[in-house]
């Protein structure tokens, strides 16, 4: 059995303006000791998603749908007590911003402490020996001097370990970590990337990565998902998603992503347009509006995520023919802009039927 | 830090003698009253008011005036003659109406002013923050919307009235219900701590109410504010029971802005609450300023105005002291 | 200058009026009763005529004015009186319900004036001891030296050169250190013999019940006066008490507390002095204090309550509250210059006034009636300038306005529109009478402009200074020093008056005629010739139409329930050696 299962999970707030449909059944599943990596703009649903797995986005407005089962138990039906008990222990969360996540006014080893005495029954003197070894393992040079430091005190990339070693330190199953390295420059990305990898081996344990940034996920994750405004439009292994994607949103993340070895003055290609209101979402498949091979019965259609082809193991929502989206990524791989790709390639106006 | 306090201090030194030399100016050009007519008695002759002025020293030029003042005034002899400085103790002068000292009286005055401003706030601290926390954690709740508009009301209410309020319904001795000592019944803790405390009670509700009220309101907006920080979404996150998330994440940024406020609060009431002072019949600082001032009392006016602002500026700076204990990331250089 | 402390008193008040009551003044108001015997005013219930009483107990005394000056050389407010009559014996006083007849006090026998009026002689008892630490008997030299130091500059005193300054020898401004005076003379230590400049002499025997003639022994205040300002002020449970009872505990901002002066010998006072212990204390609002002195047993509230609270008294406490009258509100009329220098103008503008409804705005009949003359109910002479009707004439008569009977005046004056200018206080409750008098002007067609300004400021700056003064006054009013005819009548109508600064002559009357009455009762010695004379000044003042007598002010006193309270009519205020508990 799986470490996480997520089967249709559905999160929806009433908000004053309307109904928005955060996520809208999803599925997934994640092994012991296995990267998932969660890609998408922001709207999607990524962290959303993630967030209520840690039952932090329940209120009297939101609605959320499905099963999400950790080691066996519904993370959503869980008592509040046993919610508690799971956070910061079995399944730890890190944030984008450091900055803003660590509580400026207590310093660092006080909230390190804290997060070890809430799941754990010791001593003050024992919790800071762990916090220590934590801020040793994550690389803070003196840890034990660095214990009585404020966040504001660290440089970025150093902050960021912290909050590692905060979420590591009741050694969690699961560790969920949003937008890691979004407010981090590159080279510290880089850093941060290569801990968490190394945490992963010597810890063993499940990492899901979320963020809009396919570069991230390429060295670490053994799985990716990508996310449109609140669905799983594909997922598959790294491998594939990077070579072969069959669907015109991950193109659209690949080609705009620079690379080192594009020809200079090639231009990036974005994808064009902007996420969809999560309140009015366009009719059909949700991403009609900014797909550049959009047809006719896409507008009223809604696609299913199913296995493209042989793979069982690659799932793509997707009205396109599976043939005619190996074309259109053979010719956008080899360097063909979307609109060349499209007359070079014929595209069926019925939708096959799913 | 020790170089941002030393400056700080200069500071307030410096203001107390601009403070001074405004309220100098002002009190001249005020058209109200001329000491020395007031002093002149009846019918006076021009002579007669001439040589009054003479005596008070009016006739001098404004500077001159207030240069005598301050000589006078500060604690120390500015005979010229170079260190080290002989201090002395500050003479400021007498009240014209009823030729009391005009230090004396502020040194009797101020246990009575400093005794409802402390205990005002301990009343209103003691009721604002748990319902602030309160209201914020349940808002939108009829709790929440029931002590809001409390809250509304009893800042909108006149300190006096609701004064008058109390008395006409809790007092001893004019109320409908007898629970609180009736106005006038002050006395000073040093004669009989249980009188002092009682005699105060009521006087400590009515001005603690409206700032009760603005405390907890602005506790409230702290709190929610607050509460949508990232670093709560991380402590709920690593597990902390969401009574500790409140209570010590939450309140402890939430409370950074009422620490200030409250200083400065404290800093304000400490030169006279003089509303309350009148209803209740406390003699306190506030009172003896309004009577100054009504009676054109330069000497009052100017030891009353010299201690609020002492207190004022003084309080602005311990508030930012605390706030960079409290916020570390704020520091002075 | 005692009206300037009653003002000063409105004015603090009424500035304090944020909320509540028509905080208005303390006092100021009236009551009709014959002059001069001891009736009882028109309303209320306490008796205050004295009757024998029952000796003990505490009175607790409560004011929401402080205390300004207790060293009996400086006291000049109503409210100091009262403490500094209960501890303290000038040459003559009142007997509460007599302020007509000068009762000897420290003197022995009424004061003999010269028949060309200008020296007094006085005889003191040989008797009267001071306090602890004193101990000693009171010597004429102690007056001498009492009324001297009134005129240093270290004991400023608010009237001593208005009524003192005719005695030889006094000095033009106040000196550094106590002055000798020539003109005072004590021959031996139970004579002072006064030597005026003027045929001043009646008047100043009537002056001589001021507290200024307070004995007090150099030897022990010298030290004190050497002070600026003397501490004999500061700190009066310094003072040497002659009265009944001693002041042996004060705090500025507290109160008083008296107790009996174990020198004092009854067998040589008027005064029986029936409490043991009086504990007064200063500050508050005036309303609240007012319900405190009505709740409790053995309460006097001594300044006035709020107008509401009057009311109410009056209503469910009548037996609690007491009318006396005392002073008077009018509208200046200036007489020196603009359009008003015309009579039938003026005459017009009295009869117009709605006199009634602008005691009405401020209180009702509770608080005063309209006027007709310028001597006030209980002051000598009234009677004689024909009591409550006045001299019978026409413009005087209009208590609710008489418009036909002004539009007469009017049309016989020569007002050709112009625009009067009206200074008035800006603070509760006189602007409400201020523009019934508007009112009543335009209705008649007489243009006005107002201009309304801090009660204070409209003495200091406008009615006090005659080059700056408007054509109308709109608030002033009169308190007499002592009950007499000068004190009544000298400085707001004379024109020998009239200063450049502090002025109190508004109206700037300088009629010849006025005058010369004026200096005639003045020197009158003899009181029923005296009464008369001042009647006639009144007459006099009132053909000039100088002013609207609009208002007969009373003063309204509360007492606790178990308390016979005793008013001075004089002071229109607790007299302390009356009252007793019940």
């Amino acid at each position: 059995m799986a470490l996480l299962e997520i089967s249709d999970l559905a999160v929806r707030f009433n908000t004053d303006d309307g109904v928005v449909h955060a996520v809208e059944g999803i599925s997934y599943e994640l092994e012991k000791g296995k990267v998932l990596g969660i890609v998408g703009e922001s709207g999607s649903g990524k962290s959303v998603s993630s967030l209520t797995l840690l039952c932090l986005t329940q209120s009297a407005r939101t609605e959320i749908e499905g099963e999400a089962l950790f080691d066996g138990e519904d993370l959503l039906s869980l008592s509040k007590e046993r919610q508690r008990k799971v956070r910061g222990n079995d399944i730890a969360m890190i944030f984008q911003d450091p900055l803003s996540s660590l509580h400026p006014f207590f310093k660092i080893g006080n909230q390190l402490v804290e997060a070890v005495r809430t799941h754990n029954a010791v001593s003050k003197a024992a919790a800071r020996d762990r916090a220590i070894e934590m801020l040793g393992l994550v690389g803070i040079p003196d840890p034990r001097g660095r214990m009585d430091s404020y966040p504001h005190e660290f440089s970025g990339g150093m902050r960021q370990r912290v909050m590692i070693a905060m979420a590591l330190i009741n050694e969690p199953k699961l560790l969920i970590a949003d937008e890691p390295t979004t407010a981090l420059d590159v080279t510290v990305q880089a850093q941060i990337l290569e801990l968490l990898g190394r945490l992963r081996d010597e810890t063993g344990t499940a990492i899901v990565i979320i963020t809009h940034d396919l570069g991230v996920v390429a060295q670490m994750a053994d799985e990716i998902a990508v996310m449109y405004a609140g669905r799983i439009v594909e997922r598959a292994d790294a491998n594939t998603i990077f070579n072969a994607p069959e669907h015109p949103y991950t193109w659209g993340l690949l080609k705009s992503i620079p690379r080192l070895n594009s020809p200079r003055g090639e231009e990036l290609i974005p994808i064009s347009g902007r996420p969809p209101s999560l309140i009015n979402r366009p009719t059909g498949c949700h991403f009609h509006p900014r797909c550049p091979y959009v047809r006719e019965a896409h507008k009223h259609t809604d696609p299913q995520l199913i296995p493209t082809g042989s793979d069982q193991h690659h799932l793509v929502r997707c009205l396109l023919p599976a043939e005619t989206r190996r074309a259109l990524w053979g010719q956008l791989a080899a360097g063909a802009t979307p609109d060349a790709a499209k007359t070079a390639v014929p595209i069926p106006e019925e939708a096959t039927s799913q | 830090m020790l170089s941002y306090v030393i400056r700080r201090l200069v500071w307030v030194v410096v203001l107390l003698f601009l403070v001074s030399a405004v309220t100098f100016v002002i009190f001249y050009a005020l058209p109200s009253a001329d000491p020395a007519k007031l002093r002149a008695g009846k019918q006076p002759t021009a002579a007669l008011i001439k040589s009054i002025r003479h005596q008070l020293g009016l006739d001098k030029s404004l500077p001159e005036q207030y240069r005598v003042y301050m000589a006078k005034a500060l604690p120390f002899d500015l005979n010229g003659k170079g260190f080290p400085l002989r201090f002395k103790t500050p003479d400021l002068g007498y009240s014209y109406q009823n030729s009391q000292p005009v230090l004396r009286e502020l040194r009797q005055r101020l246990p009575a002013t400093i005794s409802l401003t402390l205990g005002a706030v301990v009343v209103w601290l003691l009721i604002g923050i748990p319902i602030g926390i309160i209201s914020a954690v349940r808002r939108r709740s009829i709790l929440d919307r029931a002590t809001m508009t409390g809250a509304l009301v009893a800042i909108s209410a006149p300190v006096y009235w609701l004064g008058l309020v109390g008395l006409y319904f809790f007092s001893s001795d004019i109320g409908k219900i007898h629970i609180f000592d009736g106005a006038g019944s002050y006395t000073p803790i040093s004669d009989n701590v249980s009188h002092w405390f009682g005699s105060l009670l009521l006087p400590w509700i009515v001005l603690a109410a409206s700032f009760a009220a603005f405390y907890a309101r602005l506790l409230r907006s702290n709190m929610i504010e607050v509460m949508t920080e990232d670093y709560i979404r991380t402590a709920r996150a690593k597990g902390l029971p969401e009574r500790r998330v409140i209570m010590r994440h939450a309140l402890r940024s939430a409370i950074t802005p009422i620490v200030t406020v409250l200083g400065l609060d404290i800093g304000i009431l400490l030169g006279g609450a003089l509303l309350t002072e009148r209803v209740f019949t406390i003699p306190g600082i506030g009172l003896y300023a309004y009577q100054g001032i009504s009676n054109a009392d330069l000497s009052v006016v100017q030891g009353t105005v010299l201690l609020a602002t002492f207190f004022i500026v003084v309080a602005n700076l311990i508030v930012d002291l605390v706030y960079a204990v409290l916020d570390p990331r704020v520091r002075y250089s | 200058m005692r009206m300037s402390r009653l003002i000063a008193m409105t004015l603090g008040v009424a500035a304090m009026a944020i909320t509540l009551a028509a905080c208005g003044s303390s006092n100021n108001n009236s009551s009709s009763s014959g002059g001069g015997s001891s009736s009882s005013s028109s309303s209320g219930g306490a008796d205050i005529a004295p009757t024998t009483g029952k000796k003990g107990g505490t009175i607790n005394v409560q004011s929401s004015e402080t205390f300004e000056h207790l060293d009996p050389g400086q006291s000049y407010f109503q409210v100091d009186y009262v403490v500094v009559y209960a501890v303290d014996r000038p040459l003559y006083s009142f007997k509460p319900d007599d302020p007509s007849v000068a009762q000897p006090d420290l003197a022995s026998g009424p004061a003999q004036v010269s028949a060309d009026g200008k020296t007094v002689t006085v005889k003191i008892r040989d008797n009267v001891k001071y306090s602890p630490p004193v101990n000693r008997t009171v010597k004429a030299a102690d007056v001498k030296y009492a009324i001297e130091r009134g005129f240093s500059a270290h004991v400023p005193s608010g009237y001593a050169s208005a009524y003192f300054g005719q005695i030889e020898g006094v000095p033009s401004a106040p000196t550094n250190s106590v002055p000798n005076i020539s003109g005072i003379e004590t021959p031996d230590d139970t004579t002072i013999v006064f030597h005026l400049k003027s045929n001043f002499g009646a008047t100043l025997a009537k002056a001589l019940s001021l507290p200024l003639t307070v004995p007090v022994p150099e030897e022990y205040a010298k030290s004190m006066d050497a002070h600026n300002p003397s501490t004999y002020d500061s700190d009066p449970t310094k003072q040497a008490f002659t009265g009944p009872y001693v002041i042996s505990k004060f705090s500025p901002s507290g109160g008083v507390t008296l107790t009996r002066n174990p020198n004092w010998d009854a067998s040589t006072d008027y005064r029986p002095a029936y409490a043991d212990k009086i504990v007064w204390k200063t500050g508050g609002d005036s309303g609240v204090v007012g319900r405190q002195t009505l709740a409790g047993t053995n309460t006097l509230m001594a300044d006035g309550p709020p107008a509401d609270l009057i009311k109410q008294a009056y209503q469910n406490n009548k037996d609690q509250i007491e009318f006396t009258p005392l002073g008077s509100r009018y509208v200046a009329l200036n007489t020196a210059k603009g359009p008003l220098t015309d009579l039938n103008l003026r005459k017009a503008i009295i009869a117009v006034t709605n006199k009634v409804a602008m005691n009405l705005v401020r209180g009702g009949s509770l608080i005063g009636v309209p006027g007709t003359h310028f001597l006030t109910p209980g002051q000598p002479g009234f009677d004689e300038a024909g009591g409550d009707k006045g001299f019978g004439l026409d413009y005087m008569n209009t208590p609710t306005g008489n418009t036909v009977l002004a539009k007469s005046y009017l049309k016989k004056s020569g007002y050709k529109g112009e625009t009067l200018t009206i200074v008035g206080a800006k603070e509760d409750p006189a602007p409400k009478s201020t523009a019934l008098l508007v009112s009543s002007l335009n209705s008649i067609g007489i243009k006005t402009k107002l201009i309304q300004v801090p009660q204070s400021t409209m003495y200091s700056k406008f009615c006090g200074v005659p080059k700056n003064s408007p054509d109308i006054c709109a608030t002033v009013g009169w308190l007499p020093d002592f009950p007499d005819g000068y004190a009544n009548l000298y400085v707001p109508f004379d024109g020998k008056a009239i200063t450049a600064a502090n002025n109190a002559n508004w109206p700037q009357l300088n009629d010849p005629k006025v005058n010369a009455a004026i200096d005639k009762a003045t020197g009158e010695a003899d009181q029923s010739k005296r009464n008369q004379d001042w009647a006639d000044a009144d007459k006099l003042i009132s053909e000039d139409a100088p002013a609207v007598p609009w208002q007969w002010s009373k003063d309204a006193e509360l007492e606790g329930t178990k308390i016979h309270g005793v008013i001075d009519l004089w002071n229109s205020d607790w007299n302390l050696s009356f009252s007793f508990l019940k």
